[in-house]
């Protein structure tokens, strides 16, 4: 086919994704030379272009600073944590609901399940303190009150991960099951009738019948979340975090807003985010590169 | 007769740990509405659990007689619909040709947006990008800067992906063209994700107020998550407090009234799932195609 | 369907086509939007006969009651009618909300556009970054030549701490009272178990002893002697009453000012003080999750539950209208809350930090056209009663005056007492009320408390500002507490938490760990500066 003849035939997809291309352009690269700041001694009335280079110099402070090494490997602990406690949370959560019976209780579950989110996380500090703290928390009033000593849920760093898994559970499982529910809605109910046929068992029918139809959606979601292992959300470790277990709960978030925003240095601010970019890049690359081969999947 | 039993063994053991995780999830929101009816006294001396203690509407009074309350009600319904199609049309556009794994210049594409997903410009060159394109104090400056996200839209191209080619193969030897394919086939198809992308984009701009802060200077403007978190923020700093509490700002604000603004700028929000929960049933739909 | 290499070549053409496209439509917009803010300051520099509009910063807290908002307001308009209309100049407020102010300020700033001709901080980090970066019009002849009022009405001590490197490039704000923390005692508990008022140190630890043991409040062993939390109104009290006298070398080079505060953590005494908290947690006579506690609620709630015995605070918080004194006493009420001073040093003084003259900086950007206007506005401010009218509001319906003392009324209807309610943010050349001396400003705070409260409240007071200690001023900016402020308060805070919670016999290896932590995130080139700068000074 002509290179005519394939835009006379394909030219309206092309043409789709004009504006959504166009977007990116303007709105992602458009600014994307904040990025400069990294490699310049950023005077904020000098501005981005006036301002003076330093080469690698914000590289060389920020990898010679002692808490920046704490605070990524932080980073990537409570990360990983997630991964193996936080990820798979919802899929379980959302076959679970998928297996309910009753309709009703069904949906309400569901609308209820996913409140958690729509807290925001200043009014769930608040309420953590009163769950977990060690002297009047609700749970250790009951541990205390059957003869056992109370547990250092938030001042004790191993306790604590603990929290913050269990705080990050609550708050996002629900949540996340929306869009595997959203898949489930693609299975065809035959394949269901067919296995009773055979006289599957109900684990056995969730094996071989639900999970495989999610499987491209798990496999997205698990790519971009190898994508953001280096990334880490403010708030959660921030506001469940305190100044007992900082040597856990800083990470480059926190950093990145104590360094860089509060004291206004905007150079190594920059130099951590783009530090951070670099190293999720290569991480989705390799996790898109691996799926492809292992899953015969892929996002790119 | 054994399966059976062992399938209702299933069952209740299910619906328990459902039923309990329910409770879990229900549980602070239930405290905070307990404080936003129970007295200052109660609340101050950390009485107020699940149940109001010497209940009053007084929070709830003061809220909805507070005009820039409601009038901020109506802008962030406005903001969030209009927010919502945009961002809905530009991904589905965006998706539907990416989802074609044989097109030209995808994987370029691809690379342009998965790069955004990592790298930014940061809140300078944002900012001049909003004054420059004159969008500053405007809803537009709420809505333009966040219409696609990387991340759901590589969602939406993986549901559209698994949807059989048959269905579309079909439709191209009647001789229909993408567009109407994309609009009569796939988009019908594909209510479940459609919802749920809406769901996120909506409750993300609905949650969402730190552009706000950086854009909005009207205060006609200000969403209602904005104003929630100047009660909830202003009166959390103590160091606010002891610099600036004897300078003649009134500072604190009951804790019922903050809980009172949270239940109503949560409220219109939560129940768009439960509204968004019939498309989900269209699924059966694309099962019997399917089949 | 196998297209050729030449269809692969037009498409990506076409792409490459549209993406050029796109950045020519934003590269256009671009120099649109700069041609539009380029013609409107011209604009304004022409012309002569024209009203000129002069933007001021103004904090949004979000909380303009209804039927106002933050740019439109009794006190908008009063700045109108009363400057700016006689002086044609037209006067806007820009809102910057509170919590988020120096981040928007950085960003108004970078962008060179849009920023107010006065703006202003309480973080002295940001008013040195700006000044070091050259952003800040120098106001040292302007104040002279147009502020003739403003200038007698801040005087020189205020004025110091607005210059940088010898140059006025800030007005900082003229604080009426410096006293900051007072101590509070249980009296009705002190009477039941017959106790006297502790006096002293020793004697508070008697008292707390006491207090744990015979739970006077009959709390069901739930008593906290000794209410503690994770914000320096409650320790730092207690942590300067143990630093020894110093000769004024140390005080300059062995202070660390982190953020607005000073902190002793150089300074002797400072080990002593930790082990004294260490003593009080191990013995139970401390709030015990006072680590968790950074925004005092926790500490509120028990006091506000009758289970604290004493706890210091900044001082007259606890007798605000609704505050803590008054749901104490609705819960327990026979309860009676005593302002009392306590912590003594070796010298038998109660010493305890006192706050910089100053409230927030005000500074006129260098790129502002207006700084002429911006200064007469302030002058203004300061002259012929307009602060007071300000503060106040209308005699006869928002005070009536007694002694030169305004009376608020507390009758008056909500939407004249709502005129005045951010005159804080508004008459910014000042924080707290200016009567004409100390004494006065301090009786305008007792007699805005409950009548009930009042005496305690005037004790209060006059216990936080004795024996105060003054902050340690340089005739230069420290680069490195500009830089590490922020990152060392949180580790001050480490400081303070691991080695109060620590077993006793771990206390020794604790601190030193701790504080070599501290020292190498910036303490130690604090430290250095500091001791140059003294050097230098002498």
């Amino acid at each position: 086919m002509k290179g005519t003849a394939y835009l006379r035939r394909y030219w309206q997809l092309y043409a789709l994704l004009i504006l959504p291309v166009s977007y990116f352009i303007v709105f992602k690269y458009g600014p994307m030379y904040g990025i400069l700041i990294a490699f310049k001694d950023f005077n904020f009335f000098q501005g981005i272009n006036g301002s003076e280079w330093i080469g690698f110099d914000g590289f060389r402070e920020v990898f010679a600073m002692p808490d920046f090494y704490k605070v990524l490997r932080n980073t990537l602990m409570l990360n990983f944590l997630d991964l193996i406690v936080s990820f798979p949370a919802p899929l379980f959560l959302a076959i679970m609901l998928y297996e309910l019976k009753i309709v009703w209780f069904k949906k309400l579950s569901q609308t209820i399940l996913y409140i958690p989110h729509f807290i925001s996380w200043v009014i769930i500090g608040g309420i953590v303190y009163q769950v977990f703290g060690t002297q009047s928390g609700m749970i250790n009033n009951i541990i205390t009150s059957i003869g056992f000593d109370a547990i250092p849920f938030l001042t004790d760093k191993k306790d604590w991960l603990i929290t913050y898994l269990v705080v990050g559970v609550w708050q996002s499982a629900g949540w996340g099951t929306i869009i595997y529910l959203a898949a489930l809605t693609g299975i065809n109910k035959e394949l269901f009738e067919a296995a009773d046929v055979d006289g599957a068992g109900r684990l056995r029918k969730i094996w071989s019948i639900t999970l495989p139809s999610l499987k491209p959606t798990i496999v997205t979601l698990l790519i971009i979340n190898l994508g953001h292992m280096i990334a880490i959300g403010f708030e959660r470790p921030y506001i469940i975090g305190n100044t007992a277990v900082r040597d856990y709960a800083d990470v480059l978030s926190t950093f990145v807003y104590r360094i860089g925003i509060e004291s206004g240095q905007y150079t190594i601010a920059t130099v951590v985010g783009l530090f951070q970019a670099i190293v999720g890049l290569v991480f989705v690359l390799g996790a898109n590169y691996t799926s492809k081969k292992l899953a015969d999947q892929s996002i790119l | 007769m054994r399966d059976r039993h062992a399938s209702r063994t299933f069952d209740a053991i299910n619906t328990i740990a459902i039923l309990f995780f329910v409770l879990l999830c229900l549980a602070p929101f239930i405290h905070i509405i307990a404080i936003s009816l129970s007295s200052s006294r109660a609340i101050m001396s950390g009485e107020v659990s699940i149940l109001p203690v010497e209940i009053n509407w007084g929070a709830y009074e003061q809220v909805f007689s507070d005009m820039s309350m409601i009038r901020s009600l109506g802008f962030t319904v406005m903001l969030t619909v209009l927010f919502t199609v945009f961002c809905m049309l530009m991904s589905i556009a965006a998706a539907y040709p990416l989802a074609k794994t044989k097109l030209k210049g995808r994987k370029s594409v691809m690379f342009i947006i998965v790069i955004t997903m990592f790298f930014s410009g940061g809140i300078i060159p944002e900012y001049m990008l909003v004054r420059n394109l004159n969008l500053l104090d405007s809803i537009w400056s709420l809505v333009l800067p966040g219409l696609i996200s990387p991340f759901y839209l590589i969602i939406l191209i993986t549901f559209f992906q698994n949807i059989p080619d048959s269905l579309e193969e079909s439709a191209e030897i009647d001789g229909s063209s993408y567009f109407r394919t994309l609009v009569s086939i796939i988009v019908p198809l594909s209510m479940p994700v459609i919802a749920t992308l809406s769901l996120f984009y909506a409750v993300g701009r609905w949650n969402g107020f730190t552009d706000t802060l950086m854009y909005i200077t009207s205060p006609e403007m200000y969403p209602l998550q904005l104003k929630l978190y100047q009660l909830v923020q202003n009166n959390m700093v103590s160091e606010l407090m002891s610099a600036e509490g004897a300078s003649g700002v009134q500072l604190l604000q009951p804790e019922s009234l903050k809980a009172a603004s949270v239940i109503f700028a949560t409220v219109p929000i939560l129940i768009v799932y439960p509204w968004l929960q019939r498309y989900f049933v269209s699924g059966v739909m694309l099962g019997a195609v399917k089949g | 369907m196998k297209p050729n290499k030449r269809g692969r070549k037009t498409a990506s053409t076409l792409l490459t086509a549209t993406l050029a496209g796109t950045m020519l439509i934003s590269a256009c917009s671009n120099s649109g939007g700069n041609e539009k803010a380029n013609e409107s300051t011209g604009g304004e520099a022409a012309s002569g006969g024209k009203a000129s509009t002069l933007k001021v910063e103004v904090f949004d807290r979000g909380n303009s009651p209804a039927g106002s908002s933050i740019t439109k307001n009794y006190l908008t308009q009063f700045v109108q009618d009363k400057f700016g209309t006689p002086n044609n100049i037209n006067v806007q407020f820009v809102p910057i909300p509170r919590s988020e102010e120096v981040q928007k300020l950085n960003v108004l700033m970078a962008s060179g556009s849009d920023v107010p001709d006065i703006v202003f901080t309480y973080d002295s980090g940001t008013f040195y970054r700006y000044a070091q970066q050259g952003g800040l019009t120098d106001l040292g002849e302007l104040l002279d030549q147009y502020g003739p009022n403003l200038k007698k009405f801040l005087g020189d001590e205020t004025l110091a701490y607005g210059q940088y490197e010898g140059k006025q490039f800030a007005l900082p704000a003229k604080r009426s009272h410096l006293g900051k923390y007072s101590s509070f005692v249980r009296q009705d508990w002190l009477e039941k178990l017959s106790l006297p008022v502790p006096t002293t140190t020793d004697e508070l630890y008697a008292t707390l002893k006491a207090f744990k043991e015979k739970d006077p409040g009959q709390t069901g062993g739930k008593v906290i002697p000794l209410g503690m939390s994770l914000a320096p109104a409650q320790y730092e009290p207690l942590i300067w009453s143990f630093i020894e006298p110093v000769t004024d070398e140390q005080r300059y080079t062995l202070t660390q000012q982190l953020g607005s505060r000073d902190y002793p953590v150089l300074l002797p005494g400072f080990k002593e003080a930790l082990q004294f908290m260490n003593k009080l947690y191990n013995e139970g006579l401390m709030s015990a999750d006072f680590s968790l506690d950074e925004d005092k609620k926790k500490l509120n709630e028990d006091a506000a539950k009758g289970l604290v015995g004493f706890f210091s605070e900044d001082d007259m918080n606890p007798f605000y209208p609704d505050g803590l004194y008054a749901t104490l006493q609705k819960n327990i009420p026979d309860a009676k809350l005593s302002a009392v001073d306590v912590y003594t040093n070796s010298e038998g003084k109660h010493p305890k930090p006192e706050y910089a003259p100053i409230g927030m900086f005000l500074m006129i950007p260098k790129s502002s056209q207006h700084a002429v206007e911006a200064i007469k506005y302030l002058d203004w401010m300061a002259s012929e009663g307009n602060l007071f009218d300000m503060q106040n509001g209308v005699e006869g319906e928002n005070y009536t005056l007694q002694d030169g003392v305004p009376i608020v009324k507390a009758d008056a209807a909500d939407e004249v007492k709502n005129r005045i309610y951010n005159y804080g943010d508004m008459a910014i050349i000042s924080n707290g009320k200016q009567l004409g001396d100390a004494d006065k400003n301090v009786e305008a705070y007792v007699v805005g408390m409950p009548e009930a409260f009042q005496e305690e409240t005037r004790k209060a007071l006059s216990v936080s500002r004795s024996d105060t200690i003054k902050p340690v001023l340089f005739d230069r900016p420290i680069e490195a507490q500009a830089k590490y402020g922020t990152a060392l308060l949180d580790k001050f805070n480490e400081i303070i938490v691991k080695t109060t919670m620590v077993k006793p016999d771990q206390f020794e290896s604790t601190f030193e760990s701790v504080m070599k932590d501290y020292m190498a995130n910036g303490g130690q080139a604090i430290l250095d500066e500091r001791t140059k700068a003294y050097e230098a000074m002498k």
